[in-house]
């Protein structure tokens, strides 16, 4: 047997160096937590496109302001009312100043007397505003709704989470039922109730979202602190004797960021909802200000004579819920790939 | 025994009458024979209780149900009503009425003058809670009882036998007549109010009718219910329609698109629809009895200077006004008292009154006085505060006129500011007199001028301005005194006093209210009245297309 | 089991308990007051009125009589409507919103399974994206609005349905359309991940491998395990048909308590929004204990007695 198994020194030979470890290698550059979700987002086209167009709305209604803002909303051109659609170079009936009146397509703004060089690309209201002007400041409205309704859920909703779930015990209990309390009456109503009592304006829906449009994510948030807070990382910390904010702030919230992220987005297409509903009941947003609710109510009572007075709010605002819903799903798959199918 | 029976009864009678409607309803347009008019209205029924009710649905609907001394027709005319014979005494304090002796309630009961006995204390008795029990002001009593200090009682109202009704009064009341006609003053059948106890009047079956239609299908809360005729009516063989029914639409546009369809045949309309609409066949618009003014608060001297009034009011372009604040569906006012009220040798009152220079537009006079008036009480600018309520319109009109006066005389020489308040804070701040300027609303109840021209007498409480003319406080009081009786005469006191409030410009007429209406042109002879219940159908027909 | 219950009720009983307080110290903040005719009444004739409504009394002591009432079924008396007592406003309304409000569900529900299953079966194919398209749609298109256009298009300028009123099976097809879709598109697309969580999992490949049809497999095993969570999304729509209906009955002319309460909050009816109030917490309270108690009867994998969440 030994005779058999002669080894010498010199079979022993050191392999090159270069082939070593090739197996092992990632041949993709390391990635974070957020660079991959943001490489899963960029291939969802729909959720791409959508972050485009919230973008741009964005950009457009807010960079407006200097041009269309109360001042601008308040004036009146009455010899300009009610004039459909006209845009430069199109020449398609409905969208080139004519209007079917008794089955002729005739030219409102030569009725009206507009220069020739004026255009009014969303057509113009009752009082002559300028539709396009009221639709973005509207969309600002909508978004500024939109982005208070995230503020209070950034801070209430993921601040009582945290400590409801992090407490636990009695604390927890009386944090639970208060939430059940405030979510067994329908949040809309709440809102109602709320503009019943203060006068009705921006500042009385922000406050009632206050109230009313976090309590979803406070339970989301209570629920993962629950299951974080029994994780070795964070037993750890507590043992070496950190303070629960610091803990809070370096451990639970990145871990919590998916799920507040995700969560946002499902926010804010149910805030600009309520937005649109309250005004279009009539105890939303009044006059002089405007809101995409308030403009759909109105154009409501004229869809029968001049439907694009509707049809114009409405779209915007559709595709403004639809953005945000499919930038929510995408944002859900990006940063939960295990619900991705 | 008796009674219960009998309502029993008419309960069958009404419920199989909600069967025949329901029936009637859908095959209304094959049936030509049959008379059915279907109305849109925006607004439930909040009660059918003549002592309770407090808007119009109510009161059109008890107009067309029961019926009092009077029926007012045609630019509000008097037409015999429960009462067939009027004699009044010369001091004009006595009224007798001798009541028909066929006048029947639903339930089989005569109306007599009991029942007008009972239906007044009842409204009076501070313990009804009526709202309207205010216009017994006048009738013997009325006012002490209302405040507690007599019983129902003793109320100026007798009944002599069961056809005869003796009214005494305190003071004249030149338009008692047409008060007659308001449902406040109806009789009510006393062993059903007290049979229905707190359900009086809260659905149709809790109610008795002796009007031309009886109400049907209404349980309180819905928003359908209709009006059927009233076989048991006195004046039966005038009344033309079988049933009228109602429909609660609450957006206007489901409303035009009913008419639209044909399921309706008159509608009101939003502004927008109005504009729209303005000019095709069926428009109707049917001006209401009330006006909307600013009161200048005379305490201030700025205000007691006669040019500013009249700058001020030059300054506001009514018919820009009522296009941008209320969307065109009102009219600019011409004076105080509203247009279409009451009409003498058919001269409108609003013509007949007519000062032009008091609310014209016209900046240039108006810059001109403007400034006189400065020189006069010798100041270089003004600063005022424009009170308003805090509804859309309320901030929209404050701000119409915030802009309109600063445009018109510089805001170098004016500081307008603006103060929009929920509607009972502007009326408690009102009547103290806690405010500049304020833009108040009024409507009549009654189709006499008396109705608005009280307000602005200097003892009046509405009369916060504090606005105060001798001849205009004489005027009015001759009006009801020595020329009360004299139609002329009173007439002409009234047209004067209208006049000189609006050429010392005692109170600036901003706009008057109106409803825009698509009626069918089929819908023949409805009778509307602007003040006071809207609403007569006893002699509409449906003929032609 | 019955200890959890007995307390969940307990849990109930405080939440409306506090929701009544709250509601009712909201009322007295605002402003307005009841009466119509409040100009051309003297002081006088209101301080007799505020003492018939009981509203001269002391707040504490509203609010007790207010408490007490209520144990009784009593909400007071509508301000709105002369003598009419709050609770018969509801009893006589609730039944065309009840109606509607199940229909809806139904109609969201059944629809919802349906394009759900079908684009879970045919995923990744253009059947699975047009369903995925159209419920993000139905999800964003706010149902006020297509409640206009399909009352003006299919109502009015097709003629197939009744415009408005509320009058028969007929009448009550526009709205559940126009209430239901956004249950619809919330319920495809929650059968449609459920199901292929199903059709991926172990017993599935199994049943294959026995051999069973394709339709066998779908109803047999899919369908019925993927309905399951369904039972969860039940809380969340009775909130969003209570609020619909707000709407959807004022556009369609429909009797029911969702249009009460938008003209009672126009008019300063307070016992009338205090009492839908209730009853919208009462009802919304009952519906999530009842689909937790389901859920535990048909998943007993999870545990009633636990954490109360």
């Amino acid at each position: 047997m030994e005779e058999k198994m002669k080894l010498q020194p010199e079979d022993f030979q050191a392999l090159e160096v270069t082939t070593e470890l090739d197996a092992e290698k990632i041949a993709a550059p390391s990635l974070t937590f957020t660079q991959d979700a943001w490489r899963r987002l960029k291939k969802n086209k729909g959720a791409v496109i959508s972050l485009f167009i919230v973008l741009i709305m964005i950009v457009l209604s807010f960079g407006s302001t200097p041009f269309v803002n109360r001042d601008t909303l308040v004036k009146s051109q009455p010899q300009y009312a009610n004039l459909p659609s006209k845009i430069p170079g199109v020449n398609i009936n409905g969208l080139n100043g004519k209007a079917e009146v008794g089955g002729v397509w005739v030219d409102k703004y030569a009725q009206a007397g507009v220069p020739k060089d004026k255009y009014f690309i969303f057509g113009t209201d009752y009082l002559g505003r300028s539709l396009g002007q009221r639709i973005l400041y509207g969309t600002k409205i909508s978004l500024i709704v939109a982005l208070v309704a995230t503020f209070f859920d950034l801070t209430i909703g993921v601040t009582y989470g945290i400590v409801s779930g992090w407490k636990g015990g009695r604390t927890d209990n009386v944090m639970q039922r208060i939430i059940e309390v405030i979510s067994s009456v329908p949040s809309l109503v709440i809102v109602v109730l709320m503009l019943v009592v203060f006068k009705p304006g921006i500042g009385s829906i922000i406050l009632a979202i206050a109230i009313s449009s976090w309590t979803t994510m406070a339970r989301m948030i209570r629920a993962e602190t629950l299951q974080l807070k029994s994780q070795e990382y964070v037993l750890a910390a507590r043992t070496l004797g950190e303070s629960p904010t610091k803990i809070a702030w370096k451990h639970l919230v990145p871990n919590l960021s998916s799920i507040i992220i995700i969560q946002t987005m499902y926010t804010i297409p149910n805030a600009i909802f309520f937005e649109a509903f309250l005004s279009f009941i009539g105890i939303g947003i009044s006059a002089p200000e405007t809101s995409l609710g308030v403009l759909l109510n109105e154009g409501q009572k004229n869809f029968q004579f001049l439907p694009y007075q509707m049809w114009y709010p409405a779209i915007v605002l559709c595709v403004l819920m639809i953005s945000f819903n499919l930038l929510g799903d995408g944002l859900r798959d990006a940063f939960d790939p295990k619900t991705r199918r | 025994m008796k009674l219960a029976k009998l309502a029993k009864a008419s309960a069958v009678v009404a419920i199989s009458a909600v069967f025949l409607t329901a029936c009637g309803s859908k095959s209304s347009n094959s049936s030509a024979d049959k008379q059915v008019l279907n109305w849109s209205i925006n607004a439930e029924l909040p009660t059918m209780d003549p002592s309770k009710a407090t808007d119009t649905v109510s009161f059109n609907q008890l107009n067309n149900s029961m019926e009092g001394l009077y029926r007012l027709g045609k630019n509000s005319k008097i037409l015999p009503g429960i009462a067939k014979k009027t004699e009044v005494s010369d001091d004009g304090l006595t009224y007798t009425f001798t009541l028909r002796e066929n006048a029947k309630w639903s339930n089989g009961d005569k109306v007599t003058a009991k029942d007008f006995v009972y239906s007044w204390q009842r409204t009076v008795d501070p313990a009804t809670g009526s709202q309207y029990a205010y216009l017994f002001d006048g009738i013997a009593n009325a006012n002490d009882i209302m405040e507690g200090k007599k019983q129902p009682s003793e109320l100026g109202i007798k009944a002599d036998g069961d056809y005869k009704l003796v009214v005494t009064l305190d003071k004249q009341i030149p338009y008692f007549k047409l008060l007659m006609g308001f449902p406040v003053f109806f009789p009510q059948n006393e062993s059903a109010v007290k049979e229905y106890g707190s359900k009086y009047g809260t659905a149709s079956k809790y109610m008795v009718y002796n009007g031309p239609f009886k109400l049907s299908g209404w349980t309180g809360s819905n928003l359908s219910w209709s009006l059927v005729k009233n076989s048991s009516y006195w004046d039966k063989k005038n009344v033309k329609l079988d049933t009228i029914n109602f429909k609660v639409n609450k957006q206007d546009s489901t409303a035009y698109n009913l008419y639209q369809s044909g399921k309706i045949d008159a509608t009101v309309l939003g502004a927008e629809q109005a504009r729209n609409l303005k000019g095709q066949t069926g428009y109707t618009n049917r001006e209401q009895a009330s006006t909307f003014y600013l009161q200048l608060n005379q305490t201030k001297s700025e205000f007691q200077n006669l040019k500013i009034r009249q700058a001020i009011s030059k300054a506001i372009d009514r018919s820009q006004f009522v296009k941008q604040v209320l969307a065109g569906a009102s009219t600019p006012a011409k004076g105080f008292v509203s247009s279409g009220l009451a009409t003498y040798n058919g001269t409108d009152f609003t013509t007949a009154s007519y000062v032009k220079s008091a609310v014209n537009y016209d900046t240039k006079e108006a810059k001109k006085l403007f400034e006189e008036g400065l020189k006069e009480i010798g100041k270089d600018s003004i600063e005022f505060t424009i009170l308003s309520d805090d509804t859309d319109k309320g901030k929209k009109s404050t701000e119409f006129l915030q802009s309109a006066l600063t445009e018109a005389f510089g805001s170098d020489k004016i500081k307008v500011s603006a103060s929009n308040v929920p509607f009972k804070t502007r009326l408690s701040r009102t009547t103290e007199g806690n405010f500049d300027v304020v833009l108040s609303g009024w409507g009549a109840d009654f189709a006499d001028p008396i109705s608005f021209l009280d307000l602005m007498t200097s003892d009046n409480s509405q009369n916060a301005g504090k606005w105060k003319n001798e001849e205009y406080d004489k005027l009015i009081e001759a009006s009801k005194t020595t020329d009360a009786n004299d139609e002329a005469k009173r007439w002409n006191d009234l047209v004067e006093a209208e006049k000189i409030l609006m050429n010392d410009q005692g109170i600036i007429p901003v706009y008057q209210a109106s409803e825009a209406w698509m009626v069918k042109p089929s819908v023949k002879n409805i009778i509307f009245n602007s003040a006071g219940v809207n609403y007569n159908f006893k002699e509409t027909y449906i003929s032609g297309n | 089991m019955k200890k959890y219950l007995l307390k969940r009720v307990f849990y109930m009983a405080l939440t409306l308990f506090l929701v009544a307080t709250i509601t009712f110290f909201l009322m007295k903040l605002m402003p307005g007051t009841p009466y119509s005719n409040q100009e051309k009444m003297s002081p006088e004739q209101i301080a007799i009125m505020n003492q018939q409504y009981g509203l001269d009394k002391p707040i504490w002591m509203q609010y007790l009589l207010y408490m007490g009432g209520m144990l009784h079924g009593d909400l007071g008396t509508s301000f709105q409507f002369s003598n009419q007592p709050v609770s018969y406003l509801i009893s006589s309304r609730i039944g065309a919103s009840a109606q509607l409000g199940i229909q809806a569900m139904i109609f969201g529900i059944f629809f919802g399974i349906i394009f759900g299953s079908i684009a879970a079966i045919n995923r990744n194919t253009w059947v699975d994206t047009s369903v995925t398209v159209l419920s993000i749609i139905g999800k964003s298109v706010p149902n006020f609005v297509l409640a206009v256009l399909l009352q003006y298009y299919i109502a009015l300028k097709l003629g197939w349905f009744p415009i408005a009123d509320w009058d028969g099976f007929a009448y009550t097809i526009l709205p559940t359309i126009a209430l239901g879709v956004g249950p619809l598109a919330e319920t495809s697309r929650f059968m449609r991940t459920g199901m292929v969580d199903v059709l991926n999992s172990d017993y599935i490949e199994l049943a294959k491998a026995k051999g069973l049809s394709k339709f066998q497999i779908v109803y047999h095993h899919a369908l019925r395990n993927s309905l399951i969570p369904l039972v969860t999304l039940i809380g969340p729509y009775t909130v969003a048909l209570m609020t619909g209906s707000m709407v959807i009955e004022n556009i369609f002319s429909i009797p029911g308590i969702g249009e009460q309460f938008v003209k009672s909050i126009l008019t300063n009816d307070y016992p009338t929004i205090m009492g839908v109030t209730m009853l919208y917490s009462a009802g919304l309270v009952a519906v999530i204990l009842l689909t937790d108690i389901i859920y535990g009867i048909i998943d007993p994998r999870i545990r009633l007695a636990g954490n109360g969440d």
